[in-house]
């Protein structure tokens, strides 16, 4: 990873497993909340997606990403670790592009504060998606 | 004594590089007013700036070496 936050690619199965396996030592967690964003094949104007590619002002990730976590762990008394993984470059359809795993000592502050958190880094991480459709063309989103 | 002008997202497109170094001479309206006469299709595109990672909301004061950022809305995840 280019930062705790950041993949080059997708969020593979095997980076997926190795946080899902960090669980068990949360000994202190009676509940995870997991989100996977998943690269859709969205179709517009006889057009098909067929990936986004990613940018991001890496620089700018950690700082905001930090905010966001000591955010929801404020927020949330219960929650006891968050994680945030996203996708620079290209992913494909169907492919994983953001990963985010949130332990709560109780199952409904780490649903509530996995939802929190998805929402914040959709409206704080400096980020940008270009779809790349079928035909070769592209489209700014 | 220059600023390091960063572009991001579509903008990378509008302006053909993602960066430029213009000269710290000047306020911050001024620089503005140079990226705009450097890439006259900018004006049609929405963005908030960051100076050194930080968003700014008001006209701030600039310094050599500030990284300046011009973002596009988000659209992460």
């Amino acid at each position: 990873m280019a930062n705790n936050y950041l993949i080059k690619g997708p969020v593979t199965q095997e980076l997926i497993n190795l946080v899902l396996s960090s669980m068990s030592e949360k000994t202190d967690s009676g509940g995870h909340s997991a989100f996977f964003g998943q690269v859709r094949a969205d179709e517009a104007n006889g057009k098909r997606v067929k990936a986004i590619e990613y940018s991001a002002y890496e620089e700018m990730v950690k700082p905001e990403a930090d905010k966001i976590c000591k955010s929801v762990l404020s927020e949330f008394s219960d929650v006891r670790s968050v994680e945030i993984v996203h996708s620079t470059g290209i992913v494909k359809t169907g492919e994983i592009s953001l990963f985010v795993l949130v332990s709560a000592g109780h199952r409904l502050q780490a649903m509530q504060a996995c939802s929190k958190t998805v929402e914040l880094v959709k409206e704080r991480f400096p980020v940008w998606k270009k779809e790349i459709m079928e035909d070769g063309s592209h489209e700014w989103r | 004594m220059e600023i390091k002008v960063l572009f991001f997202g579509v903008l990378t497109e509008v302006t053909g590089t993602c960066c430029k170094h213009y000269p710290a001479s000047g306020s911050y309206r001024d620089l503005m007013l140079r990226i705009q006469d450097d890439y006259p299709e900018i004006v049609h595109y929405n963005f908030r700036v960051s100076v050194n990672n930080e968003i700014v909301n008001s006209e701030p004061v600039l310094n050599d070496g500030d990284e300046v950022a011009l973002l596009p809305p988000f659209s992460g995840g």
